[in-house]
């Protein structure tokens, strides 16, 4: 009888070697699948089966490590560690899952924007006002992505005297959600708070962009004491993130533009305020100066009429003056004349043509 | 400095404001006309000169962020 040298192992020790052995091997695995049979126990225990065409094998996790909602047919990859139960089974403890491909994805994204749409998260009511003229800001952003760069430039060429507080975060991959929302943490426990919390990230893929779309995190921004302004992608992208800020930005140098005012736009505005004064005072003057020749010209019409009544007055003494004048009595056939009416005396008569001395024979009374 | 200049933009846009609604107000006076306008000038000039020399304060706070939740 062959002798053998191999270690005889209790079941249990067995089980305990073989997950060690495991752990070892495999700390953390990435497994790409399909999911199958999935579904939640006690409201906190997630189990389903990831598959391919070749073969099947059993996952285990809570449900606050699933940060996106799947189900039965959607292509998943799961960071996981394998593991030996105490029954023998093999299975796969869950740490992170993702959704995989675009269908996947969007998947994803549909099933979680309709429940926390359905929890009312995305409510326009629930949306604030952000601060007209904000003078301290928080971002949450990766300082070397190129929409940060877009942002920063963007923000100086239209506004100054910021103070900007920078929180550099990853903003994709499966560590962005995590670190972003303890940037929100980080930014809503300061002792003054920012007046606008702006999270920004460039353009990229679905999956660059998913990160967006992680459920804690679109709960802790909706969940932000500070008005946040969210800006991911490109103008066609949505995320969940999107949806759940105060006021969306289509692209960060967007976010910008929706946070302060062009500074150059104010000084053209102010420019025109001033101009608009003067045809305000080049009227008030021209209505004065139509109200004092309109004074004038009244006074003109007055004293020209004054002067218009003496005149007929002069003219109607002037022929009443004109009727006393000798030469028009004379003229009429009577006679003026001169000197000492008494008898013996001579007088002079003088008539319209003639001037006639005589003398008088005869004075007596009427 | 002029008591114009301890102002923020904001006060000073404000303070503009006012004075320009002035001159489409009831209370508008030619006599003061002049003295207003040179006073909204100024401010304009102000509020321009202000806007392009303010610079923007932005730090990358040291805290990190890597740690797990």
């Amino acid at each position: 009888m062959e002798k053998t040298n191999s270690l005889t192992f209790s079941v249990s020790d067995f089980i305990a070697f073989t997950n060690q052995t495991l752990e070892y091997t495999y700390p953390s695995v990435a497994i790409e699948g399909e999911v199958a049979s999935f579904k939640v126990n006690q409201g906190k225990y997630v189990f389903f089966d990831l598959k391919d065409e070749g073969g099947s094998v059993g996952c285990f996790m809570t449900v606050w490590q699933l940060r996106i909602p799947i189900e039965d047919g959607m292509k998943v990859i799961v960071t996981a560690t394998p593991k030996l139960t105490q029954w023998g089974k093999f299975s796969l403890t869950v740490k992170a899952v993702r959704p995989s491909g675009e269908g996947s994805l969007k998947k994803s994204f549909e099933l979680l924007k309709a429940k926390l749409s359905a929890e009312g998260l995305f409510s326009p009511e629930r949306k604030r006002v952000l601060p007209a003229l904000p003078k301290y800001v928080g971002v949450i952003s990766s300082t070397q992505a190129a929409g940060y760069v877009d942002f920063v430039k963007i923000l100086n060429d239209r506004w100054g005297g910021l103070k900007v507080d920078v929180a550099h975060v990853q903003v994709q991959g499966a560590e962005a959600p995590d670190q972003i929302i303890q940037a929100i943490r980080y930014f809503n426990s300061r002792e003054i708070l920012p007046e606008v919390l702006v999270i920004i990230r460039g353009g990229g893929s679905a999956d660059d962009l998913s990160s967006f779309n992680d459920e804690l995190l679109v709960r802790k921004i909706a969940a932000s004491r500070i008005p946040t302004l969210v800006g991911v992608g490109h103008e066609v992208d949505e995320s969940l993130a999107d949806l759940a800020a105060d006021v969306r930005a289509a692209t960060p140098s967007n976010a910008a533009q929706i946070l302060v005012p062009d500074k150059n736009e104010v000084i053209r505005r102010v420019g025109a305020q001033i101009q608009s004064l003067l045809p305000r005072t080049e009227q008030a003057i021209a209505t004065q100066q139509t109200e004092v020749k309109s004074s004038l010209e009244y006074a003109l019409t007055l004293t020209e009429r004054r002067i218009g009544e003496q005149s007929d007055q002069l003219a109607h003494l002037r022929r009443i003056i004109q009727e006393f004048d000798p030469n028009k009595v004379l003229a009429r056939g009577y006679a003026l004349i001169r000197g000492e009416i008494a008898v013996g005396q001579n007088i002079e008569i003088e008539k319209k043509d003639i001037l006639i001395t005589a003398e008088v024979k005869h004075v007596s009374e009427k | 400095m002029s008591v114009k200049n301890n102002l923020s933009i904001s006060e000073k846009t404000a303070k503009l404001n006012t004075l320009v609604a002035w001159f489409d107000s009831d209370e508008f006076e030619l006599e003061k006309a002049l003295e207003k306008f040179k006073e909204a000038e100024s401010l304009a000039a102000e509020i321009e000169a202000d806007l392009m020399a303010l610079k923007n304060d932005i730090q990358v706070v040291k805290e990190r962020f890597d740690k797990a939740l």
